[in-house]
């Protein structure tokens, strides 16, 4: 991760390496994590510091690794959607929809019109509450512990509607190969609309409760800049993306499933408090993105057309070995690509998944010279890491 | 606040009032939901209908075999992609004992991840899943649900009537809801079978701590 | 609530009366000149020492079951302000709840880690037990009710308050963890840097009563809210809410709550403590908040002071009617107190925090320059008042009358909170 000008001291090395450097400086060095409150046994920084103000911190990553990938290799392509609900278990919809998607491509199969609406609409009920997570753990980590359980609250909103939906609250499955896994239920555009309606008053008090107060704003102002090019350097995608001014949302410029029948709104940063790419542009991205989805829901719901909701799927799914294909949609942590290749039989020879979370973990050691112990975590809250992600 | 930055007096007073708004905005907020009622219930005894009545029809909960209306495809079995379901077939000449019959229909709930996969192939909507979730065992052994209660008795396959869309079928989460057992059962005794390698008896397997 | 029961044992000395006592020694002294023993005598040094100890020993009790009961309190407001319930199921609405978690922490082992400084570890919370307790000293409850009305009382108060600050740091040192050790450290320059505005904001009341002693400066207010110090004039009014932000930013409140920033600091000073010791950390968090709120409460809100009864006029009562009113004027006292308590506890719930250089310039950027300001300008205005006794009643006026119209616009505005979420007002469900 060095970039090119930059001290090749100051480089990733392992945390035994720093240890080492660091014995006769007058630094500290300090293991935040896995056993902290705001990493919560999931990922660990290595924290070489100076007093309050760090000199760096060393991201560690494989704390929840459970070869998803390798699973994907011996599960039927059928059988492993269940397993993308466990990559990002925040936004497990996207995850489902990306393979759905990669494999729909490799065995050629036509999705109705109707199922890619209902997918439209489980997708964006599950960005809001991702989202809805991303900005209450952010402004808990902050120290404001009331707008968290105020987004939880919503969240769990949406998640009675997915449940209704699909029968599960976190690990849906609700997509398949070729289709959803059912239809709305009766009345459920009705509910849907009610909740909308609802939550966008909820997001005004958020607004005036967290975003826009004052010591929220002072801590998050000019703290972690990614400026345009760092940002595309290091391959971050998805609403950090979009923080740092690149326009770029893939349901909009390389359209997927239902998304051209829709209007909806880009927000990038624009440094309304500090500069464009810090951490308070990320936060408001996240919540205008939510008002996004809810827009788009509403159409979704107003233009939803008849028609099944699953394509005609053959039992046994099976392509000639060494085909490939390849999805990419925008999840709510951004682009989420996957890459399968069939091998012999029912099973993928090789599945890659590209998440969000990875690469935003990788821009934290270079985010996190110079600035205070305590901006680390909003730093790290205002990534949206999600640690499955990291490490699927 | 932030940057060591000379201020001026005007902006040391836009500070103070900002804040000052914040501040009003954001306290009015937190005291408007002190005079409202909370949303969070208290789970499971002061509900004011037990949980599992308020879910939706589509719950994904325990999973519910029919047997009388199972006719031993297995196409559950291989749906599942973590073989949480296992089936024993026996064959019998058709005569004196029915042609296909199940010995055993172990579904582990320990280990269902609760997908739903295995009941999208079943040709008769025998395996269901219900709404009952509260399965809380101090034994690892106890979440597995037997269908087949006894393996010396059988059962048979079930033979739909040709040309039926509609099989009969017991009221949903009746069955399982007579397998789950107290939360502190004893781990149950496996019974084993001739010819066949015991499986781990509760002496081995049993989770119960201490 | 510590008040009732300092009551209890000190309403015997409106009952004796026998000189009108305001303070325990003269109550023992005069039970004793009673009883025809002199005051030189060695048993008359005896009895007084024996009834001081008792005194402490009901006041620090009293302060320890203030804390727990503030515990529960910040657990169920918070949970109600977060849409949740909160602790209900210990006795009613949940109220024993700081019992069970004392009885719970009491019983807990008392770790030490390894490598820790044993002795400093251990004495550590005993170092801010007694910063605590020591403030209950000089921190008035009634008309009648204080242990010991100081001639220093304020400076006293804020001597030791700042005693706290040795515990915290002697946690945090000897822990043996540098999450502590950042815990304590912050803590340290926290509570160094904001004696300043504190003091500064004290100084305020002060120079307008004339007087170091609490209740003398209760004393130079009235039951009346114009007659608070607080609506005494714009620089009194922004000496409250400098000290109320001092105050709790040494009490280690949110938003100043960094030395025990969880997200950051695991649990700051207190993080490798356990069982009682660790409990001590709490109860003097808690119970800290009833002391500052008491001190603003006594010197900027009119302390006891009844409305329509002055100071010199309830002095001469006696009998029934002393008792009776000695009661309404504690009560008086509580009410205000637990107001601001619940305003500290509101704050904590509603804000984020500050980083520590954002706290530091809030400190020096901010406050101290206002209320080094404000303290001139009260000399100042002082004077005014004396040339033209007029103003100071137009002022008073004013600033009561805003200040009723600001707390009313805020009433509205909660309410229109409650009707813009589509929600409605409801009270009764689930206490
Ligand atoms: S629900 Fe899923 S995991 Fe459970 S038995 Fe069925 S297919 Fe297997
Ligand atoms: S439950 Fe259904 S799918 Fe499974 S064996 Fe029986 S009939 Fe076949």
């Amino acid at each position: 991760m060095s970039a090119p000008g930059t001290d090749p001291s100051a480089t990733m090395t392992s945390g035994k390496e720093v240890l080492k450097r660091i014995e006769y400086s007058g630094e500290m060095l300090v293991n935040m994590g896995p056993q902290h409150p705001s990493t919560h046994g999931v990922i660990n920084f290595l924290v070489q510091t100076d007093g309050e103000e760090m000199t760096r911190a060393i991201p560690e990553v494989g704390y929840l690794h459970r070869s998803i990938e390798k699973i994907g290799e011996r599960c039927e392509y059928a059988g492993f959607m269940p397993y993308t609900d466990r990559v990002d278990y925040i936004a497990a919809m996207f995850a489902n929809q990306g393979w759905a998607m990669a494999c729909e491509r490799l065995f050629a199969i036509e999705v109705p019109k109707r199922a890619e609406y209902c997918r439209v609409i489980a997708c964006e009920l599950n960005r809001i509450a991702s989202h809805l997570i991303s900005v209450g753990t952010m402004a808990m980590d902050v120290g404001a512990v009331t707008p968290f359980p105020y987004a939880l609250r919503e969240r769990e909103f949406i998640n009675d509607l997915l449940e209704e939906l699909c029968g599960a609250r976190l690990t849906y499955n609700y997509l398949r190969i070729g289709g959803v896994a059912f239809d709305l239920p009766d009345g459920y555009s009705e509910r849907v609309l009610r909740f909308v309606d609802h939550f966008e008053k909820v997001l005004v008090e958020f607004d005036r409760l967290i975003t826009q107060n004052r010591i929220f704003v002072e801590r998050l102002r000019g703290l972690g800049v990614i400026s345009r090019a760092l940002a595309i350097d290091h391959c971050l995608v998805g609403p950090n993306l979009r923080a740092s001014g690149v326009d770029w949302d893939l349901r909009r410029d390389l359209p997927y499933s239902a998304y051209p029948d829709f209007e909806f709104a880009v927000p990038v940063g624009t440094g309304a408090v500090g500069k464009t790419g810090d951490a308070w542009d990320r936060f408001w991205v996240r919540t205008r993105e939510m008002q996004e989805s809810c827009r788009i829901v509403r159409q979704a719901l107003q233009k939803l057309p008849e028609g099944p909701v699953m394509a005609k799927v053959p039992r046994r799914l099976k392509a000639p070995e060494g085909t490939d294909a390849f999805s990419r949609i925008e999840s709510a942590r951004g682009d989420m690509q996957y890459y399968v290749v069939a091998g012999p039989g029912e099973m993928a020879h090789r599945l890659k998944i590209r998440t969000g979370s990875f690469n935003a973990m990788g821009i934290i050691e270079k985010l996190s010279r110079g600035i205070m112990l305590a901006d680390l975590v909003a730093l790290i809250a205002s990534l949206d890491v999600v640690a499955p992600e990291i490490d699927r | 606040m932030s940057e060591p930055t000379q201020k001026s007096l005007g902006g040391w007073a836009r500070d103070v009032s900002e804040s000052a708004r914040s501040l009003w905005e954001g306290m009015s907020v937190t005291l408007s939901y002190m005079f409202k009622k909370p949303i969070t219930t208290q789970y499971p005894d002061r509900m004011p209908l037990p949980v599992v009545h308020t879910l939706p029809t589509r719950y994904r909960g325990f999973l519910e075999v029919d047997m009388d209306t199972c006719t031993a495809c297995q196409a559950c079995e291989r749906a599942c992609p973590i073989d949480v379901i296992n089936i024993d077939l026996i064959r019998g000449d058709g005569v004196t004992t029915p042609k296909t019959a199940m010995e055993r229909f172990d579904i582990d709930i320990g280990k269902c991840m609760f997908c739903g996969l295995c009941v999208e192939p079943c040709p008769t909507g025998s395996i269901q899943h219900t709404r009952e979730f509260e399965g809380a065992a101090m034994a690892f052994d106890n979440l597995t649900l037997r269908f087949v209660p006894d393996p010396a008795k059988p059962y048979p396959a079930y033979k739909p009537p040709k040309g039926a869309d509609a099989y009969p079928r017991k009221p949903l989460g009746e069955i399982v809801r007579k397998l789950i057992r107290e939360w502190d059962a004893p781990a149950p005794a496996f019974p084993q079978r001739d010819g066949q390698t015991p499986r781990p008896g509760p002496a081995e397997v049993s989770h119960v701590p201490r | 609530m510590s008040a009732a029961a300092t009551a209890i044992s000190l309403s015997l000395s409106t009952i004796a009366k026998t000189s009108n006592p305001r303070s325990p020694e003269q109550l023992v002294d005069g039970l004793l000149r009673a009883r025809g023993i002199e005051a030189s005598s060695p048993l008359s040094t005896l009895a007084m020492v024996a009834a001081l100890l008792a005194i402490a020993f009901i006041v620090v009790n009293c302060a320890a079951i203030a804390a727990g009961i503030f515990s529960w309190l910040e657990r169920r407001i918070a949970a109600r302000m977060q849409s949740r319930v909160g602790p209900n199921r210990v006795g009613p609405a949940g109220f024993f709840q700081w019992i069970a978690d004392a009885v719970k922490l009491l019983l807990k082992e008392d770790l030490i880690p390894e490598g820790a400084n044993v002795h400093l570890f251990r004495a550590a919370p005993y170092f801010m037990m007694v910063g605590f307790a020591c403030t209950f000293v000089a921190l008035p409850f009634s008309h009648a009710l204080i242990a010991a009305d100081l001639g220093v009382g304020v400076f006293y108060l804020l001597a030791v308050t700042a005693f706290v600050v040795v515990g915290v740091l002697a946690s945090g040192w000897s822990s043996n963890s540098k999450w502590s050790l950042f815990g304590s450290i912050r803590s340290a320059a926290q509570i160094v840097s904001y004696e300043i505005p504190a003091g500064m904001a004290l100084l305020v009341p002060v120079l307008l009563a004339g007087t170091l002693s609490t209740q003398g400066i209760i004393r130079a207010q009235g039951g009346w809210p114009w007659q608070w110090f607080v609506f005494h004039d714009p620089a009194a009014l922004a000496a409250f809410f400098i000290y109320f932000i001092s105050a709790l930013a040494e009490g280690n409140r949110a938003p100043f709550d960094l030395p025990e920033a969880e997200s950051e600091l695991v649990a700051g000073y207190n993080t490798e403590y356990s069982g009682m010791r660790f409990s001590y950390f709490f109860l003097v968090e808690w119970g800290n908040m009833w002391v500052m709120s008491a001190l603003a409460t006594s010197v900027f809100l009119g302390g006891w002071q009844l409305p329509g009864l002055d100071a010199a006029r309830f002095d001469a009562l006696t009998g029934g009617a002393a008792i009776g009113l000695e009661i309404v004027s504690l009560a008086l006292f509580a009410l205000k107190t637990m107001s601001l308590v619940f305003v500290i506890m509101w704050l904590r719930w509603t804000l984020p925090r500050l980083r520590v250089d954002q706290l530091m310039s809030l400190c020096w950027k901010y406050l101290v320059p206002v209320s080094f300001a404000g303290a001139l300008f009260v000399a100042g205005w002082m004077l005014v008042v004396r040339a033209a006794p007029v103003l100071d009643l137009l002022m008073r006026g004013a600033l009561t009358a805003l200040g009723a119209l600001v707390v009313t616009l805020f009433v509205r505005r909660t309410l229109s909170n409650v009707r813009d979420v589509g929600d409605r007002l409801d009270v009764r469900g689930n206490w």
